[in-house]
C-alpha cells in the first residue's frame, strides 16, 4: 500500500507508522464522566466495513502525522490530510461559542 | 559424448556455432547456446528426467515453460546446490551440472517406485487416514518413512554463497509478458515518451509468437520481435527486463518481480547478484501473460514421451529439437492441428491425430492431409504403453474400437487457460467463459488492463491488436499524447474447443496434478467423502499446492469435481491465486540483509576506542554497546564486571551513555507540553536543573522514563531510554501534532549530536576538573547534584555537563559533539590514570543500578504502573497528563498488585536468577500461589552477595519475610528474604558528595 | 586541562574507495548543520529574517536553496536544515541563534548527521538498490530533496547537480552500516 503524503508525495507503507483511530478525541480528564469517557476513547472501536479515518505518522519521511481515509476492504485511500491541521479545526470547533 | 540425436538439421534460434557441454546425473552431454536444460536433454534423447513425488513414477518433460510440474532437477553442487529447478526454465551454460531428484539409488532403478504398488494407501487424504494411531508412532516411524519415500530435491546444507539484491523501479506503464501482446503494448505505450517497463520471464522475448512461428507482417515472427526489441531498447524511457517474473500484485500499483540476473551463468560476475528482487511501482499495468495449455486427463498421461502439444512446437521452433520422431496428436481443439502441421513440415512422422470432437474440424482435416496422417475423429487416448519411455498408445475410436498405435511421442492439447493469476492477487474473482471453456479475468486490480491470451483472446492478430490498444490507452489515461494504436499484420487461428475433462474409459492412473501425484480417482474419492468445496479439495488431495501452483492442474481438477458433484464449473468455484506466481528464493526476499548485514547496526561514539581496547559488545536494539572491558589476566566476564563496579565505587569509571534518546524541546509551551506527557510536574523545574520523569501510556501503564533538564526559559533537554528512544520521540511528535496541535513546541532529536559519557565515582569531579575548561566552576556549591549547564572543553569545544547518577555514586554526564567522542574518551582515560580510572560497560552499569534499586527494562515491562515500581508518590495530583485517568482504574491501583521490592538469598551461596517466581514458604508452587517474580538479579561486589529486584504482591509491606523463589525452567528452588530494594547507600550520601 | 588539540573523528570508520569511473563516493566530514524549527505563529518572521540575511525564500516544498555559502533544505513542515562547509570554523548553530531568538529553535546537527555524496552516471542504479523513491530525472531534479530511507536506514537525499550528484545524510551512528550497503551496491559498477 502507498500513501500520498501531502508533504513528501506518494510513499510506500513501510515509511509510515500506524497511530490509531482519527475519529476519537481525547476527553476532558476532569469531567465527572472521565473514567468512562477514557475507556471509550482508548478501548472501544466499531470494526466497520468501508472507510476508516486513521492516523499514520510519516516516520521515515517528514515526521508529519496524517489523517488518512482508507477503505479497509479495498485499501483504497480517498483522502489524506495533515493531522495538525485537522486537529486545529477540531479544537476550534470545540471552543465554546463555536457554531459548527 | 553422445550426438544430439533429436536435434534437427536446421531451425530454432539457438546458436549452433556455440556448443555447450553439461552433465546430467554425471553423464556428459552437449547442447547449444540458447538451449534450456530441457531442450538440450530432449535433443540428446533423454526423456526420463525425474521421478514423481509420491509414487516415484518415471517422468519426462511435460511443458516448455514455468508451468512445468515434472522436469524438476537439482542444479550445481555443494552450497550452490539448488533443488526443484524447472529444467524448462534453466538456460544452458558451459559446465552446468544437473541431476535428477527423488530417486534412489538411480533414476532408472528406483526402489521407491514400489510406492506405486502401494498406491491404494497413498490415495487422497492418506496422511489423515493411514497414520491415525498410535500417535506416538508419528514421530518415530510414519514421518521419517514418508519423508524418505516422498518429497522432492535436497536443500543445500551450508550458507548460500551467492549474493542477492533488492531494488525499486518506477514507471508509468508496466507490461507483464513479452509475447506478441506485451511487445506491441510496450511499443505503443513507449511511442508517447512515457516510462515503460517490459518484464518477461524468459531470456528471449517473443513468447508464444516465437514458439508457434506464425507469420507477422508476412515474415517469420522473429523478425518483428527483433525489430520491436531494438526499437524499445533505443527508447531512453523504456526498460526491458528479461529473465524477470512479475510474481505478485500489491496495493496501490506495487508489483513484486524477480530478476534472475546470473542464473544463466556458471558463476555470478563479480559484484553482480545471483537474483534481484524488484519492487516495481507502476501507474498502469498491462497484463500480457499469455495462456497455459492444459493436459488431458487419461490413463498413463504422465509417461515420459507425453507432452503438451504447444511445448512440442516450442522445442521445434525455438530449439530445433524434435522431442519425438513418431508422433500422435491428441486434442479437443484446433490448436493441436498446428503441432501436427509443424511436425510434418519438420519431416517428422505424424502417426495419427486423435480429435475427441465428433465431426471433422476444417483446421484438423487440413492438418491431417498436409501431414498425410490418419485422422481419428471422436476418439480418445485411453492408455499409454511403455516403461520409462513411451512406445505406444491405446486409442478408443469414435466407433468404440480400441486401436494400439506405436509412437515415441504423444502430444496433447486439452485447451488453454489464460494466465490470469495476477488479476486475482488483490481479491479479483475470475469468471467462466463457456466459449473458450476457461476462466478469464473478472475484476482487475486498479490500473491494470489485460491484453491477448491472458484475457482469453488466443489468436495472434487479437493479441497484437489488444496489445496496441492497451498500450495506447494506458498512456493516454495518464495524459500522454498518442497516435492511434498500430499493429503489424497477422492472422487469428481457429480454436473451436469442445471440452474433454476426463477420459472416463481409462483404467490406469490418470494424472491431474503431475507434481503432487493427484489422480482423477483421488478427486472422485474426495467428492465421495464430502470434500467437495474447492478449498477442501485442495487441502485434502494437496492438488495445486506444489511449486508449480497447479498451473496445469487446477482447472482440470475443478471440472472433474464439477462433473462428480453434478455442478457447473463456476458453481464449483475457483481457488484464488496468491503471490508468488512462481517460487521466490528466501535469499532473494532477504536481499542484502543477511548475516552481518541482517539489520543496520548503530555504533556509539566511543565504538572505535572500545573495540581497540578489548571491549566486548552487546546488542541493545540496533545499538552495539560495550558490555565490559576485560583485562588479559581476568578469568571471565564475572571477574571483569566486579572489578569495573569496584572501580566506580572506589575511584572513577567512564561509560558511554550516548545511546540514550535525547530530545531538544523548545518553545513557549515547552514546559506545558512536558507536563502533559510526563506524569510528574516539570513546568516548575528551575533553569539549570534536571529532574527524573516518568512517561505513561494513556492506559496508565509505564512507557518510558528519563531525565528532563531545563536549559533555558523555553528550552528543555529530555532523555529517554535507549530501547524506547524512537518510540518515545514519535510519541512526543504525535502528542504535539494531534493531541495538542496549538502548543508552541519544537521537538528535535538530538540523540546523535552528542557523545555523552557517564563519569562516575568518588574521583569523578577530580577527573572532570582536568577535562573541562577552567573558567567553569564545578565545585559542589556551584554544581550540586541535579545541576546542568553548558561548558566547554579542550579550550572551547562546546559541551554540556549534567550531574546525574544511575550508579548512586557522585557522578556526571559530560557531553561533547559526537565527532569529539573518540577524543573525549581518550582524554578521560589519559587524565584519569592518576585516579585509577577504568571504562565500564552495560553490565557494570546494570549491576550498579540494581544495587541502587533503580528500575530499568525488566521492571518497565509494559505491565507495570508507577505505583508498581515504587513511584506512585511522583504522580501529579492536579494537572492533566497522559495516563492520568485510566491510571486510576481500580484494577491497576489495587494494592494487591505485585510491586517493586528487593530480595536476598537466605543461603548466601545460592545464586538467584531472574524469572524465578515467588510463592509463600509453605504453599505449593502452583499458579494460584504465584505472588510475583524476580525481575533483575546481579551479584553485587559491593554487598558481597547475590541481590535481586522483583515484583511481589504487597511487596513493600513484607520486608523481613521469607518466601520461596521457584524456577521451574531451571528446576531450582530456594528461600529468599524480602528486603529494601536499595542495597547501597540508601540515604544517598555518596551521590551528593 | 587538555593540552593537545582534539581530533574530530569521521562517522565513517570502515570507509573504502570505489574503483572505477561510473560512480564515485565521497565522505563529507566538513559540514556544519543546524536545525531550524519555527515557533508557533512565527512563520512570516522566519521567512523575513532569512530573506534579509540571505536574500532567499525558504523552500515550502522538499527542495534545497543556497545563498551566501549556506544551504537551507526543507526538513518537514515548519522545519529546515541549514548546511554549510565548516571552513574558518563556521558553526551554524552559533551563527543562526542570534538571528532567530524567539521565532525559531536552532539546534546543532553538525554531528548528528553523517553525510556522503554519490556521483556519476550509474549513481541512480546504485541508489535504486536501497532508496525506494523515484530518482528518474523527470521525477527528481537538481535542487530536489526527499526524506526517506535507504536499506532501512533513514536518510535525507538531495540532488546537487545533473551529473547527477546526490548528497545523502543519515544519523551518525548508522554511517558504517549505510556505507557497507553502499559499497556492496556499487560493486557491480566498479570494474
Ligand atoms: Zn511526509
Amino acid at each position: 500500500m502507498r500513501i500520498q503524503c501531502p508533504c513528501c508525495g506518494e510513499r510506500s507503507l513501510d515509511e509510515f507508522t500506524y497511530y490509531g483511530d482519527a475519529s476519537v478525541t481525547r476527553p476532558n480528564a476532569f469531567a465527572p464522566t472521565a473514567m468512562s469517557d477514557y475507556h471509550a476513547y482508548v478501548y472501544q472501536r466499531d470494526n466497520r466495513d468501508g472507510d476508516h479515518r486513521e492516523l499514520w505518522y510519516h516516520a521515515a519521511g517528514c515526521h508529519a502525522c496524517l489523517v488518512v481515509t482508507r477503505n479497509v476492504r479495498s485499501h483504497i485511500i480517498s483522502d489524506v490530510r495533515i493531522a495538525r491541521e485537522v486537529a486545529r479545526e477540531r479544537d476550534a470547533a470545540a471552543l465554546p461559542g463555536s457554531t459548527s | 559424448m553422445r550426438r544430439q540425436s533429436n536435434r534437427l538439421g536446421e531451425g530454432g534460434i539457438i546458436d549452433r556455432s556455440k556448443p555447450v557441454t553439461f552433465t546430467f546425473d554425471g553423464a556428459p552431454y552437449q547442447g547449444y547456446q540458447g538451449d534450456t536444460l530441457a531442450s538440450a536433454l530432449l535433443a540428446n534423447g533423454v526423456t526420463l528426467v525425474g521421478r514423481s513425488f509420491k509414487y516415484h513414477r518415471p517422468r519426462g518433460v511435460l511443458s516448455a515453460g514455468s508451468e512445468e510440474p515434472n522436469a524438476l532437477v537439482e542444479l550445481r553442487s555443494e552450497n550452490y546446490r539448488e533443488a526443484n529447478t524447472k529444467a524448462t526454465m534453466v538456460e544452458l551454460f558451459d559446465g552446468l551440472s544437473a541431476s535428477s531428484q527423488n530417486r534412489w539409488p538411480s533414476l532408472r532403478l528406483d526402489f521407491m517406485s514400489i510406492n506405486s504398488l502401494l498406491s491404494p494407501i497413498f490415495v487422497a487424504g492418506f496422511y489423515y487416514k493411514t497414520f491415525m494411531w498410535p500417535a506416538a508412532l508419528w514421530e518415530k516411524l510414519y514421518e521419517p518413512a514418508i519423508r524418505r519415500a516422498a518429497g522432492l530435491g535436497r536443500a543445500a546444507q551450508g550458507e548460500d554463497p551467492d549474493h542477492y539484491e533488492k531494488a525499486t523501479a518506477h514507471c508509468d506503464v508496466l507490461v507483464v509478458g513479452g509475447g506478441a501482446a506485451g511487445l506491441n503494448a510496450a511499443l505503443n505505450a513507449a511511442r508517447s515518451g512515457a516510462r515503460v517497463i517490459l518484464a518477461d520471464e524468459n531470456a528471449q522475448l517473443g513468447g508464444r509468437a516465437l514458439d508457434d512461428g506464425l507469420p507477422i507482417d508476412g515474415a517469420p515472427p522473429v523478425q518483428w520481435i527483433d525489430s520491436v526489441r531494438e526499437q524499445l531498447e533505443r527508447e531512453p524511457n523504456v526498460v526491458v527486463m528479461r529473465r524477470t517474473t512479475v510474481f505478485g500484485v500489491y496495493d496501490t500499483g506495487t508489483y513484486g518481480a524477480l530478476e534472475r540476473v546470473s542464473d544463466h551463468l556458471a558463476q555470478a560476475k563479480h559484484g553482480f547478484p545471483r537474483q534481484r528482487l524488484w519492487r516495481i511501482i507502476a501507474k498502469r499495468t498491462i497484463l500480457a501473460t499469455g495462456a497455459t495449455e492444459r493436459p488431458i486427463v487419461f490413463g498413463g498421461n504422465d509417461r515420459p514421451g507425453v507432452m503438451l502439444a504447444s511445448a512440442f512446437r516450442t522445442y521445434l521452433n525455438r530449439y530445433g529439437v524434435a522431442p519425438g520422431r513418431r508422433i500422435v496428436v491428441f486434442t479437443n481443439n484446433d490448436s493441436g492441428a498446428l503441432t501436427a502441421a509443424e511436425a510434418a513440415l519438420a519431416g517428422l512422422e505424424v502417426v495419427a491425430i486423435v480429435d475427441s470432437r465428433r465431426g471433422l474440424s476444417a483446421e484438423i482435416s487440413k492438418a491431417a492431409s498436409t501431414a498425410g496422417t490418419r485422422m481419428i475423429s471422436g476418439g480418445v487416448v485411453i492408455d499409454t504403453v511403455g516403461k520409462a519411455k513411451l512406445s505406444g498408445v491405446v486409442i478408443r475410436t469414435g466407433e468404440g474400437e480400441d486401436v494400439r498405435l506405436s509412437c515415441d511421442c504423444l502430444v496433447m492439447s486439452g485447451g488453454w487457460n489464460p494466465n490470469l493469476q495476477l488479476t486475482t492477487h488483490l481479491g479479483g474473482k475470475p469468471t467462466w467463459n463457456d466459449a473458450i471453456a476457461a476462466f478469464v479475468p473478472g475484476t482487475h486490480p486498479p490500473g491494470m488492463s489485460v491484453a491477448g491470451a491472458a484475457g482469453g483472446s488466443f489468436g495472434l492478430k487479437d493479441a497484437l491488436d489488444e496489445g496496441a490498444k492497451a498500450g495506447s490507452e494506458a498512456v493516454a489515461s495518464l495524459g500522454w499524447k498518442v497516435a492511434g494504436p498500430a499493429s503489424p499484420r497477422a492472422d487469428n487461428q481457429p480454436y473451436g474447443i469442445r471440452p474433454l475433462w476426463l477420459v472416463e474409459a481409462s483404467k490406469s492412473k490418470a494424472l491431474v496434478d503431475f507434481q503432487n501425484d493427484v489422480t482423477a480417482a483421488d478427486i472422485a474419492l474426495a467428492a465421495r467423502e464430502g470434500f467437495q468445496s474447492v478449498e477442501h479439495l485442495k487441502r485434502y488431495t494437496t492438488l495445486g499446492m506444489a511449486t508449480d501452483q497447479g498451473r496445469t492442474s487446477n482447472v482440470n481438477a475443478l471440472a472433474i469435481m464439477a462433473k462428480a458433484t453434478d455442478r457447473s464449473i463456476p458453481e464449483t468455484g475457483m481457488t484464488v491465486a496468491r503471490p508468488p506466481y512462481s517460487p521466490v528464493a528466501i535469499g532473494a526476499l532477504a536481499g542484502h540483509h543477511r548475516g552481518k548485514s541482517f539489520k543496520a547496526v548503530r555504533r556509539p561514539p566511543s565504538y572505535a576506542w572500545a573495540k581497540a581496547n578489548g571491549g566486548v559488545f552487546v546488542e541493545t536494539g540496533l545499538w552495539l554497546r560495550p558490555a565490559y572491558f576485560p583485562k588479559s589476566d581476568e578469568r571471565d566476564w564475572f571477574e571483569t564486571v566486579c572489578r569495573e563496579v569496584k572501580t566506580v565505587r572506589s575511584a572513577v569509571g567512564v561509560c558511554d551513555v550516548s545511546t540514550l534518546g535525547k530530545v531538544d524541546v523548545q518553545g513557549k509551551d515547552a514546559g506545558e507540553f512536558l507536563d502533559k506527557i510526563y506524569m510528574n510536574g516539570l513546568k516548575t523545574l528551575p533553569i539549570g536543573k534536571a529532574r527524573y520523569g516518568g512517561m505513561l501510556r494513556e492506559d496508565g501503564i509505564f512507557m518510558d522514563d528519563g531525565t528532563i533538564a531545563r536549559l533555558g526559559e523555553h528550552h528543555y533537554f529530555v532523555t529517554t531510554t535507549t530501547a524506547n528512544a524512537v518510540k518515545a520521540f514519535q510519541h512526543m511528535e504525535f502528542c504535539a501534532q494531534w493531541l495538542w496541535p496549538s502548543l508552541d513546541v519544537q521537538l528535535i532529536s538530538a540523540t546523535e549530536q552528542w557523545a555523552q559519557y557517564a563519569v562516575a565515582g568518588p574521583k569523578s569531579r577530580d577527573l572532570l576538573r582536568k577535562i573541562i575548561d577552567p573558567e567553569f566552576d564545578i565545585s559542589d556549591e556551584a554544581f550540586p547534584y541535579l545541576q546542568v549547564g553548558k561548558i566547554t572543553v579542550c579550550g572551547g569545544i562546546k559541551g554540556r555537563l549534567f550531574r546525574l547518577s544511575f550508579s548512586g555514586e557522585r557522578a556526571y554526564e559530560i557531553a561533547v559533539p559526537a565527532r569529539y567522542g573518540d577524543a573525549l574518551m581518550r582524554a578521560l582515560m589519559d587524565a584519569g590514570q592518576e585516579f585509577g580510572v577504568c571504562p565500564y560497560g552495560a553490565e557494570a552499569l546494570a549491576v550498579m543500578r540494581i544495587e541502587k534499586g533503580h528500575i530499568s527494562g525488566p521492571e518497565l515491562n509494559g505491565n507495570t504502573t508507577p505505583r508498581d515500581v515504587g513511584l506512585g508518590d511522583m504522580i501529579a495530583k492536579k494537572k492533566d497528563f497522559i495516563g492520568r485517568v485510566l491510571g486510576e482504574r481500580p484494577g491497576i491501583i489495587d494494592p494487591d498488585r505485585p510491586s517493586l521490592i528487593g530480595f536476598r538469598p537466605v543461603d548466601k551461596n545460592m545464586r538467584m536468577r531472574s524469572g524465578a517466581h515467588i510463592v509463600p514458604l509453605s504453599a505449593p508452587a502452583t499458579a494460584a500461589n504465584d505472588q510475583g517474580y524476580l525481575t533483575s538479579v546481579a551479584y553485587s561486589p559491593t554487598v558481597g552477595d547475590w541481590i535481586a529486584l522483583g515484583l511481589l504482591k504487597r511487596g513493600p509491606e513484607r520486608i523481613g519475610e521469607k518466601v520461596r523463589a521457584v524456577d521451574p525452567v531451571r528446576n531450582e528452588e530456594y528461600v529468599v528474604e524480602v528486603v529494601n530494594p536499595c542495597f547501597v547507600d540508601p540515604e544517598g550520601e555518596k551521590l551528593r558528595g | 586541562m587538555a593540552n593537545t588539540q582534539w581530533v574530530a573523528a569521521s562517522a565513517f570508520v570502515e570507509w573504502r574507495d570505489i574503483p572505477g569511473s561510473s560512480v564515485s563516493v565521497t565522505r563529507r566530514d566538513d559540514l556544519t548543520m543546524a536545525n531550524l524549527g519555527v515557533f508557533e505563529g512565527q512563520s512570516d518572521k522566519v521567512l523575513e529574517v532569512i530573506r534579509s540575511a540571505y536574500g532567499i525564500d525558504l523552500p515550502r516544498t522538499p527542495k534545497i536553496v543556497t545563498a551566501r555559502g549556506t544551504s537551507f533544505l526543507w526538513y518537514g513542515p515548519n522545519q529546515w536544515l541549514a548546511v554549510a562547509a565548516r571552513e574558518q570554523n563556521r558553526d551554524l548553530e552559533l551563527e543562526l541563534e542570534p538571528l532567530f531568538s524567539g521565532v525559531a529553535s536552532i539546534v546543532d546537527q553538525t554531528d548528528a548527521r553523517a553525510v556522503v555524496e554519490i556521483s556519476g552516471h550509474r549513481a541512480r542504479d546504485v541508489l535504486a538498490k536501497g532508496v525506494p523513491i523515484d530518482l528518474h530525472p523527470s521525477a527528481f531534479k537538481t535542487g530536489d530533496v526527499a526524506i526517506t530511507h535507504a536499506s532501512h536506514i533513514g536518510i535525507v537525499i538531495c540532488q546537487m547537480d545533473d551529473n547527477p550528484t546526490y548528497q545523502i545524510s543519515m544519523f551518525r551512528s548508522f554511517a558504517d552500516s549505510f556505507a557497507e550497503w553502499l559499497f556492496h551496491s556499487c560493486e557491480e559498477f566498479s570494474n
